[in-house]
């Protein structure tokens, strides 16, 4: 079975600005990819390549096995992050008229389209103009429009943004069915509680630049906790005083918590056992980097730990795209 | 092949089907036929019908009296028979078999009701001055007695030559504000007739005999083909050409602004990437082209049918070569796909429709030109000038057509040769499109001109 996705040295320039720059990546069929970086990475551009929307200046790409998706055009679901509908079409009849685009035009198409639409609590719409839905709304038929003629791959440039948390929680749900039927999903964000909460995969395209492309997991046993979390029993202790316990590096209250940094060489377990000993907490806990953590270190660029994170990343990314080529 | 008509058929529903189209291009040919029906209805009672008086200062005293008899009701009432008989022998048996009582409503309106004139002759020796007074008088405000239409002034000389010089004086008219037109021009001729009366009169002439003598009616010409001969319509000669070519540019520019309008409207509705996720940007392009063409040629064939039918009512069908009509669709084919592409690469380019304008601009006076210069085209086409155009394009296809329609049109080599050269201009237009076209959609910010557009052929 060929890969889903397998791009190779994509490069994408606009006028002297290098958008995209030898991006490697393969997505193996079935897979759920969360691609994610701050605004301005690249991440709709290698979206639009990947579709064929925007041509490549250098490098090669496969979808679905295909050369370009210009062949597999109605086996891929698009939900663009710019979103668009014709304002003036009635909703139903512009579901019919997306999936006979991509080559859906079964018997039973207007029923699957009433059915899709109670699905996300729009049974009634079908009949609406689409400038008479609200922007969420608005949001759910477009995403409809991507999965309805069921693709073997999904692309998903930010679908969450603009939904409400009820909303939202239906799109993942429905993400996650597309994903159990079979179909691999690839999906764009930067709200990363989505990214980890969904995806089995990560990239991370920061300026043009893949810096990160690695399995969840493997992320989280990778960044080993450096820091703990603490909040004393007594509220109005002053828990600053514990950073002289050796093994911490630096502590930052926050509200009623504190945080503190621990040394590189320090032992997790026995800077805690220091810790609780010298003054009783109510919570104490090894904190994980989440991915926001890793977001921010790498976009910011500031820290130390962003540059040995990405010199990581670069030496991983680099043998897991080797050893699927 | 399938995705395009799919889009094309879209585009010519979303267009076709919309209130504005059926309004703009059904409604307003049925509206202006009713208005021709109604507007004589209207305009039967509009003028009043016209009493008062004439002043005469007649010096001579040889014209005052034949004033009044040229003037008198009975007189007046036969001239207009005359008119109204001559007129309906102008018109077209076709016109005057169908329109019935309604033409004769027409006619009618056109001569207007016979006007109750009353001659009054002043004192030769009167004060000018002191008689235009009368004429000052706002009608209606003042009584009936005062109501003068006009002061007629003649010269001493009028009848019988000065002596001195041996010229004949003439006469002066006044007149009051806002006098009928029609009753103005009867009082003038009627002032002419009683002057060259009276000078045929004192020459001892016969005036019957040398109005006999005089007398040509006018004759129309017939137009003789292998059909056989009729009387030559002056009218439908001139029409015919622009009749052709204005059918062809409002069809052409009608669809191919639609299409600009749509085009834009989809980038600026950012549906495009969706679309392009489905079709490939010349699947897009194309099935956007065809649609529209079918709005156009929807537009072509009903004014079309209607010039037909009003052809068929004047008897004059005859006067439309059929290969006229075919060269018609072959031309709006060839016209459309250049303007259609151009007008699609610019929706693409810009971000809204007033940046479109600045880009079309240029373009839309250049296409005007064979509707600016349809007169002296049509005149003379086959001047160098017309032919130049001809071969032209993007306005080689309306020029053809106006030269073809005209009264002496081209070879038919030069009309295959025009076709030949239209299409070679249409297929350039359409890959200068389609390279526009792919790049343009997915570009928003600065308004591109037209090296931005040459920079993007370059670039794709």
């Amino acid at each position: 079975m060929p890969d889903a996705i397998v791009l190779k040295g994509l490069t994408k320039t606009f006028g002297d600005t290098v958008a995209v720059r030898d991006l490697d990546l393969v997505v193996p069929q079935g897979a759920l990819y969360g691609v994610i970086g701050p605004n301005g990475a690249g991440k709709t551009t290698t979206i639009r390549m990947i579709l064929s929307i925007q041509m490549p200046d250098r490098g090669e790409l496969s979808v679905l096995g295909h050369r370009s998706a210009m062949e597999a055009k109605d086996q891929i679901g698009y939900l663009p992050e710019e979103r668009g509908l014709y304002k003036r079409m009635r909703v139903g009849h512009f579901l019919a008229y997306m999936a006979r685009l991509k080559g859906d035009d079964g018997l039973d198409l207007e029923t699957r389209v009433k059915k899709w639409l109670e699905r996300v609590d729009l049974g009634d719409v079908a009949n609406k103009r689409c400038e008479e839905l609200s922007k969420g709304m608005q949001q759910k038929v477009q995403f409809l429009m991507a999965v309805m003629h069921r693709p073997s791959l999904i692309i998903l440039d930010e679908p969450f943004s603009g939904l409400d948390p009820v909303n939202q929680r239906l799109l993942r749900d429905l993400v996650l069915e597309e994903h159990a039927r079979g179909a691999t999903v690839l999906f764009s964000t930067h709200v990363m509680v989505y990214a980890e909460q969904l995806c089995d995969h990560i990239v991370m395209i920061h300026r043009g630049l893949k810096v990160l492309d690695d399995t969840l997991g493997n992320i989280r046993s990778r960044f080993a906790p450096r820091s703990i979390l603490f909040e004393p029993l007594d509220a109005a202790a002053d828990a600053g005083a514990l950073a002289s316990i050796p093994g911490i590096a630096g502590v930052q209250q926050d509200g009623e918590a504190w945080e503190f940094q621990m040394a590189p060489s320090a032992q997790p377990g026995t800077v805690m056992q220091a810790m609780a000993a010298a003054m009783p907490p109510s919570r104490l806990e090894l904190r994980r980097p989440t991915l926001e953590d890793l977001f921010i270190d790498i976009v910011s660029g500031e820290s130390a730990e962003a540059g040995t994170l990405r010199a990581a990343v670069r030496e991983h990314g680099s043998a897991h795209a080797g050893g699927r080529a | 092949m399938k995705k395009i008509l799919l889009v094309a058929q879209r585009e010519f529903l979303a267009t076709a089907g919309t209130r504005a189209f059926i309004f703009g291009v059904l409604v307003t040919p049925v509206l202006i036929g009713a208005m021709i029906f109604i507007l004589p209805r209207m305009m039967h009672n509009a003028p009043p019908k016209v009493v008062g008086d004439v002043a005469i200062i007649d010096p001579t005293g040889e014209v005052a009296p034949a004033l009044t008899a040229y003037l008198t009701a009975d007189q007046l009432a036969k001239r207009r028979d005359a008119d109204y008989k001559r007129l309906q022998e102008a018109m077209p048996a076709a016109l005057r078999s169908s329109g019935g009582s309604r033409v004769d409503a027409a006619l009618s309106t056109a001569l207007g009701e016979v006007p109750i004139l009353t001659v009054v002759s002043l004192n030769p020796g009167a004060d000018v001055e002191a008689a235009k007074h009368p004429l000052k008088a706002v009608p209606g405000k003042e009584a009936a007695s005062a109501n003068r239409l006009a002061l007629i002034v003649v010269s001493r000389d009028a009848v019988v030559p000065d002596a001195g010089t041996g010229a004949f004086g003439s006469y002066q008219i006044f007149v009051r504000a806002k006098l009928d037109d029609r009753v103005e021009e009867e009082i003038s001729d009627g002032i002419r007739d009683a002057i060259i009366g009276a000078r045929v009169r004192k020459s001892g002439l016969e005036r019957t005999r040398i109005d006999t003598l005089t007398r040509i009616d006018k004759v129309t010409s017939r137009t003789v083909t292998a059909g056989g001969e009729d009387r030559t319509n002056e009218v439908l000669n001139q029409i015919m050409p622009a009749a052709f070519m204005g059918l062809l540019l409002v069809s052409v520019m009608l669809s191919g602004q639609y299409l600009l309008t749509t085009t834009v409207e989809e980038k600026q509705n950012r549906v495009v990437e969706v679309l392009l996720s489905a079709t490939s940007p010349m699947e897009l392009m194309v099935g956007k082209i065809f649609g529209q063409m079918a709005v156009g040629l929807l537009v072509l064939a009903l004014y079309l049918g209607l010039g037909v039918m009003a052809l068929l009512s004047f008897a004059s069908l005859g006067m439309i070569d059929p290969t006229l009509i075919v060269f018609l669709l072959l031309f709006f084919f060839i016209a459309y796909l250049t303007v259609g592409a151009f007008m699609a690469a610019i929706g693409a380019a810009v971000n809204d429709i007033r940046e479109a304008q600045g880009l079309m601009t240029p373009v839309m006076m250049v296409i005007m030109v064979p509707w600016i210069l349809w007169m002296p085209i049509s005149r003379d086409p086959n001047s160098v000038f017309a032919i130049v155009l001809s071969f032209l394009p993007p306005v080689s296809s309306f020029v053809m057509m106006l030269r073809m329609a005209s009264a002496s049109p081209p070879p038919l080599w030069e009309s295959l040769l025009s076709v030949v050269v239209s299409a070679a201009g249409a297929v350039a237009m359409l890959w200068f499109a389609a390279k526009v076209f792919r790049i343009g959609l997915l570009m928003f910010g600065k308004p591109p001109n037209f090296a931005t557009l040459v920079r993007w052929v370059r670039m794709s």
